[in-house]
């Protein structure tokens, strides 16, 4: 009797237990079906101009953004048209900016399939590189992506090199980096400020004395981003303040903390803050809240990064009339070459499709335009060859595919306007890329790997000091010494070493 | 004797003025989410969160409920992976923790260990996934957010155990045997309805786990119409915080920023998530604390 108890109570338990050991028996066979690359690449080779020998293939496209309500529609469009040039079918594949870190990591690490990526310097494209994440693509890209060098160009295609190599190909859009204010457009029409041509910090003064001193309820800028917007202008950073000072001409990272150009900047930042030019918030507050700010009337401007347009782009999304001013002339770093790239994955079954697709967004506007803004006639309307609004009835608030961000894909100048853009956008943006002066260093990226530890207790110093730095709440001499001893302590040298090293050596691949 | 009574009113005029305080305390916060979500957005603008807005206006919830379609999806999701993952759970941890109860089974101790083992280590977040995604396949379907973490948990196991063994008197199984009934009978018709109170308990647990949950949403579900009603918020939020973050790296980020959901309709969307569950806690409550107490009288 009592034996019989404890078989039936070892049977519940079991019961129980079986749940994992079934799904263990199944595993074998499902990661077998997931690594067969070879295959469908081979077969991808046959021949690029006879289309038909392709054998069907479904690309993925992961990037980020916030899936739209009619992506299946427009993702069924886009397979329609991508069938009959490439044989091919897509899945398109948004990952909210929130989850992308964790999402794609684990995405990578567990091998899944998948054909493009988007990535960014910003967005641990070094890192991933340096992992072998994405494949090279040279050969690739002389083989199946024939378009592509000459959209870009030379300047676009070696930024985006890591160590000589090319891992992900950028999108052809503003080549450098604008520096200058947003400012409140109703005062500047009241005090007839000019805002034409490149200011000098003198010229922005007076513009802010006389807003401090005739308007009493407004703060002439809010937050202390300028600082950010200043120091990417004068020098292409590197690491740990370590950087290339903008008009050197040797390839040698300086300290920017003891530069003297630097702490000279952060004394004036310094008098700014002493005459009340800053928001009460300037600590924390960032350019959200100074548009914020102008919109209600109390603060006169913000610092951002520009391109040509930003300030019609900031005051449609807005809703408050601003006007941008240039404090520099732009500038060109490796940041901004490989400011939205995308590349193929090492999981990729087929990366010869891949690169047909890469290349068809380069290439075939009409493709480019579907992702970037859905179908026509339902998702907008042609007001012109390459001008487009909302079809009647829908607004900003209504629309069911909005733009996943034009500035991740392909060649942007491809993409069509909206009706309330300026229909010169792609030549200014011409113009502006030819203008913006290239950094000696385009090209360079640090990899970080080797002094991880120590960046991220450079870090941590940074956090301590930083801010108040750049609120100008305090003397930089003062604050500046002990952060640079801090630093120290935290390991700088070595990372200034594996700088150095690392520059050395990619002078050499040059 | 006007003194003595003084006395008397003193400690519980503290006590109770603390616990008052405490509660506005935690109120605030809330009502403060709520009049924001009703303040129109120029109030905001000009004189930033306020619990007394100057204009009250209702867009926020015109504009989330213009298309209800996907916050009434979410809820679907929610609701669905809750019942679903409480019952589940429940049963099988009842159908753990009752053989562990009983001093008769075989390697008792060893099955006890085996269970206790998952509350000090674990196998890693990358492993973990990889069992999920490669070996079950379970991206992208409901069952992402039933399973992982969620559906038993050790330490309910243990205390649901320790219930079993210190409630159920051996004499009431050994008579039930006598009679004829056969283990599942005994556990269903005698042990289970003899447990309501620490059912009610676990039971409770299970689905504020399950409702709160969106961690595994987020690892998981890639497909928008499977997203749940936390995750929907979430993300919201994190989207935000996330590009300020990075808004000093990218322009076209700041440029994202400029499109994100207003402050109200943020709010309005913190309410709409958090009001269902609200109107059910004094439910579940009622349940809690007579199980509580049930369980105390019989003990």
């Amino acid at each position: 009797m009592k034996k019989a108890h404890q078989l039936v109570l070892l049977i519940m338990l079991c019961g129980m237990l079986a749940l994992t050991g079934c799904g263990k028996g199944d595993s074998g066979k499902a990661a077998d079906s997931g690594t067969t690359p070879g295959k469908n690449a081979a077969t991808g080779e046959k021949g690029k101009d006879s289309d038909s020998s392709l054998s069907p293939y479904k690309i993925t496209l992961v990037y980020p953004a916030t899936a739209p309500k009619d992506l299946q529609l427009v993702q069924d469009e886009m397979s329609k048209y991508l069938t009959e040039k490439i044989n091919a079918t897509i899945e398109l594949k948004p990952i909210e900016w929130a989850s992308w870190d964790d999402k794609t990591n684990l995405m990578k690490i567990s091998n899944e399939p998948f054909d493009l990526m988007f990535t960014a310097s910003w967005f641990s494209y070094p890192k991933d590189a340096a992992k072998g994440q994405y494949l090279e693509l040279d050969d690739l890209m002389a083989q199946y992506g024939k378009d592509i060098p000459g959209v870009l160009g030379d300047d676009f295609i070696k930024g985006s090199r890591i160590g000589g190599k090319l891992y992900a190909l950028p999108t052809k859009k503003e080549f450098g980096q604008g520096f200058g204010f947003l400012l409140d457009k109703k005062l500047v029409d009241k005090y007839k400020f000019d805002t034409s041509g490149v200011k000098s910090l003198e010229d922005m003064e007076a513009m802010f004395k006389t807003i401090k001193e005739n308007e009493p309820g407004i703060t002439p800028i809010v937050s202390s981003k300028f600082t950010n917007i200043w120091e990417a202008s004068n020098y292409d950073g590197i690491v740990a303040n370590l950087a290339i000072p903008r008009d050197s001409k040797e390839l040698k990272a300086v300290d920017t903390l003891e530069d003297p150009k630097f702490i000279e900047f952060y004394k004036l930042m310094h008098q700014w803050n002493q005459n009340g030019w800053f928001d009460k918030d300037v600590l924390t507050s960032d350019a959200d809240q100074g548009m914020n700010m102008i919109k209600a009337g109390k603060a006169f401007a913000v610092a951002q990064s520009l391109k040509p347009g930003k300030d019609k782009e900031m005051s449609l999304s807005s809703g408050v009339d601003v006007i941008q001013v240039e404090t520099a002339e732009p500038f060109t770093t490796t940041g901004d070459a490989q400011g939205a790239m995308l590349g193929i994955s090492r999981t990729s079954k087929d990366p010869a499709r891949a690169m047909m697709f890469l290349n068809m967004l380069y290439s075939d506007p009409k493709l480019l335009n579907m992702l970037d803004w859905g179908i026509e006639g339902k998702h907008y309307v042609k007001k012109s060859d390459n001008m487009i609004d909302f079809p009647e009835g829908v607004n900003a608030d209504t629309q069911t595919y909005p733009n996943p961000g034009g500035w991740m894909f392909g060649n942007q100048f491809n993409s069509y306007l909206w009706a309330n853009e300026d229909p010169n956008k792609w030549e200014e943006f011409q113009k502006f890329n030819d203008r913006a002066e290239r950094s000696i260093a385009l090209g360079f990226a640090f990899n970080q790997e080797p002094v991880k530890s120590e960046m991220a207790s450079i870090a941590n110093v940074e956090k301590e000091f930083g801010a108040s730095l750049r609120s100008g709440a305090v003397d930089p001499e003062k604050i500046l010494a002990k952060w640079i001893e801090k630093r120290k302590a935290a390991g700088f040298d070595k990372v200034k070493a594996e700088v150095d090293k690392q520059l050395a050596e990619w002078a050499q691949t040059k | 004797m006007r003194e003595l009574n003084l006395k008397k009113w003193i400690g519980p005029s503290l006590i109770h003025l603390f616990f008052w305080a405490f509660t506005i305390a935690s109120l605030i916060p809330f009502i403060l989410v709520f009049m924001v979500s009703i303040s129109s957005e120029d109030s905001i603008l000009q004189n930033g969160y306020s619990l007394f807005p100057s204009h009250i206006s209702f867009a926020a919830y015109q504009f989330l409920f213009n298309d209800f379609s996907e916050i009434a999806k979410a809820y679907g999701v929610t609701i669905l992976s809750t019942i679903i993952g409480t019952i589940v759970s429940l049963l099988i941890t009842a159908l753990f923790a009752y053989p562990l109860s009983r001093p008769e089974l075989p390697f008792r101790s060893t099955l006890s260990f085996y269970i206790f083992f998952t509350m000090l280590f674990g196998g890693g977040m990358v492993p973990w996934y990889i069992t999920y995604v490669n070996m079950f396949d379970l991206k992208n379907t409901i069952f992402a957010m039933i399973i992982p973490n969620l559906l038993l948990s050790a330490f309910n196991v243990l205390l649901m155990r320790s219930f079993f063994a210190s409630t159920i008197p051996e004499s009431v199984v050994e008579s039930a045997t006598i009679d004829g009934a056969g283990e599942l009978r005994i556990f269903f018709k005698i042990v289970l309805p003899l447990s309501l109170p620490i059912m009610a308990t676990i039971g409770l647990f299970n689905t504020l786990a399950y409702w709160n949950d969106w961690y595994n949403c987020m690892l998981f579900i890639d497909k928008p119409e499977l997203y749940n009603i936390q995750y929907l918020m979430t993300k919201t939020l994190t989207n935000i915080q996330y590009l300020l973050m990075k808004s000093n790296s990218s322009a076209q980020v700041g440029d994202l920023l400029a499109k994100m959901p207003r402050e109200t309709v943020r709010m309005a969307l913190a309410i709409v998530g958090i009001a269902p569950l609200l109107f059910a806690y004094p439910f579940f409550q009622k349940y809690y604390i007579s199980g509580i107490t049930s369980g105390a009288v019989k003990g």
